[in-house]
């Protein structure tokens, strides 16, 4: 049996910083000495791998074809740590073990999903798979937003389930429903992320109030940051500026997540 | 005209007078004229030309404006020892609001005249200058704290408020202190409506359209695919918690 555990990392709308929290969340884990997985399928630009100094020429096959049995797992993973390059936050995953599972980049890739598709087992298989050949202590999903079949076989398959969310009602919304789909697909630990919250909330009300509303805990209330930005999309930023109050609040998200594993 | 001795201390306080020597301000009283008002009279009307100041040795009067309505509004009140219109002597302006006895009231009128008279002494004009470039520094002064407040309600910081009292001197000069005043009322107020707003905006953020929820989740919960899934991830769990 794998020990390892499926994180998967959602928001009901684009724009929450879901595919920059999901690299920050991986690469602190990898930190704290665990073996990482992370598995790209948002493939909107600009995708995780640019944010782990990828550059996509050198993805050859990805989690589509491995799905498909037109590649073994061992093609598809790229390891992070081998490749962390001049900049400074990335730098840090060099004595890390971090690799990276591409999803589709290709259009042809994606209406090959729509064709084919991919059913629960298969897909579940193959993360166990992945889980099991690169003997890993987490694998995170970063998954579209919005609850497409792709994104449901996602969340049905996890063992954690995070999901962003600003503070606005179309966020709460869809949240709601998120949530609701959550428990009906019994994933046992589901946390809460509140990003891009204005400095004119107070985070201990806000994290109390919408913990209030869905009764589920929220694990961090992360601020909007023009620090972050201004850093694009060129490097890791809480390996960047560690004291930074937003990288103060992913720690406490990836906490949160390492915790699970004294319950 | 006029030779009370004891309207020298009265007039030391008046700030432009107040780096003369006894000599200059006996001169002063000498050319000033005694002006007797009955409750009601017009000492001066907003608009008129500036071209005298007023000493009240008796007696109160209002200084006042008109509203936008046109109603009379009472900026201040005034009594013994008050001097008004000194800017005037200096810079010619016109009255800026008006000014009406509030009972029997006398005061000391110093005409143009007089005082350019006064001021012809090189040791008088040097007093004069030199009083009123302190009190442009200390104007300034208010001025640079002024900005340095404004700087932190910029950054979201009121907790200046909360020493406002302290940063008022009593006897500082009164316009300053009136504008530092009003300008803490100001914050106060802007401050009330921010977290007016803010309150709203929380509330705001909990508005969640239940039946709107319920129907989404359904309309994704409806399909075979869901279905399907459901029954797959069940036996999932099953399974691995078994394991």
């Amino acid at each position: 049996m794998n020990k390892g555990k499926i994180v998967s990392i959602h928001s009901f709308r684009g724009g929450t910083g879901k595919s920059n929290t999901t690299a920050n969340l991986a690469a602190q884990v990898a930190l704290a000495g665990k073996r990482v997985g992370v598995v790209d399928t948002d493939i909107q630009s600009p995708g995780i791998h640019v944010l782990f100094g990828l550059d996509e020429r050198k993805m050859g096959k990805t989690m589509n074809d491995f799905l498909h049995d037109k590649a073994t797992i061992r093609e598809i993973g790229l390891p992070i740590h081998e490749n962390v390059g001049g900049a400074v936050g990335l730098s840090k995953l060099k004595d890390t073990h971090i690799w990276l599972f591409p999803s589709s980049i290709s259009g042809r890739d994606i209406s090959q999903i729509l064709k084919e598709g991919v059913d629960f087992n298969k897909l579940n298989v193959g993360l166990q798979t992945t889980i099991s050949e690169f003997d890993l202590d987490y694998l995170f999903i970063d998954t579209h937003p919005g609850l497409n079949e792709e994104t449901l076989l996602s969340i049905a398959t996890s063992d954690v389930l995070i999901i962003i969310l600003r503070p606005d009602n179309q966020d709460l919304q869809g949240t709601s429903v998120t949530v609701d789909i959550a428990r009906s697909l019994d994933v046992p630990n589901l946390f809460l992320m509140i990003n891009k919250a204005l400095p004119k909330y107070d985070p201990v009300q806000l994290k109390k109030e919408i913990e209030l509303q869905f009764n589920a805990p929220v694990a961090g209330v992360l601020p909007l940051s023009f620090d972050m930005a201004d850093n694009a999309s060129s490097d890791l930023f809480s390996l960047r500026y560690p004291d930074h109050e937003w990288s103060k609040g992913l720690r406490g998200v990836a906490e949160a997540i390492l915790a699970l594993d004294n319950k | 005209m006029t030779d009370d001795v004891d309207i020298i201390p009265q007039l030391k306080k008046i700030a432009i007078f107040s780096g003369l020597s006894d000599d200059v301000l006996v001169t002063i009283a000498q050319r000033a004229t005694k002006r007797k008002l009955a409750p009601g009279d017009v000492l001066m009307k907003k608009g008129d030309p500036g071209d005298s100041l007023f000493l009240i040795h008796e007696g109160w009067v209002k200084i006042t404006t008109v509203d936008s309505k046109g109603e009379e509004l009472i900026l201040n009140k005034w009594g013994a020892g008050a001097a008004i219109g000194e800017m005037s002597l200096l810079d010619g302006g016109m009255r800026s609001a008006s000014a009406v006895a509030l009972e029997d009231t006398e005061v000391l009128e110093l005409s143009r005249e007089a005082f350019e008279e006064i001021v012809k002494s090189p040791v008088v004009s040097l007093a004069i200058i030199k009083d009123s470039t302190r009190r442009l520094r200390f104007a300034t002064t208010y001025i640079e704290r002024a900005i340095d407040l404004a700087q932190k309600i910029a950054a979201g910081d009121y907790s200046f408020l909360e020493q406002s009292q302290a940063l008022i001197n009593d006897n500082d000069d009164s316009k300053a202190a009136q504008m530092l005043s009003a300008f803490f009322t100001m914050v106060r107020k802007v401050k009330e409506r921010e977290d007016g707003l803010k309150q709203q905006l929380e509330k705001l953020t909990f508005e969640i359209d239940q039946t709107r929820r319920k129907k989404e989740f359904e309309e994704i919960t409806g399909t075979e695919f869901y279905a399907n899934l459901k029954e797959q991830a069940k036996a999932l769990r099953e399974k691995r918690a078994q394991e």
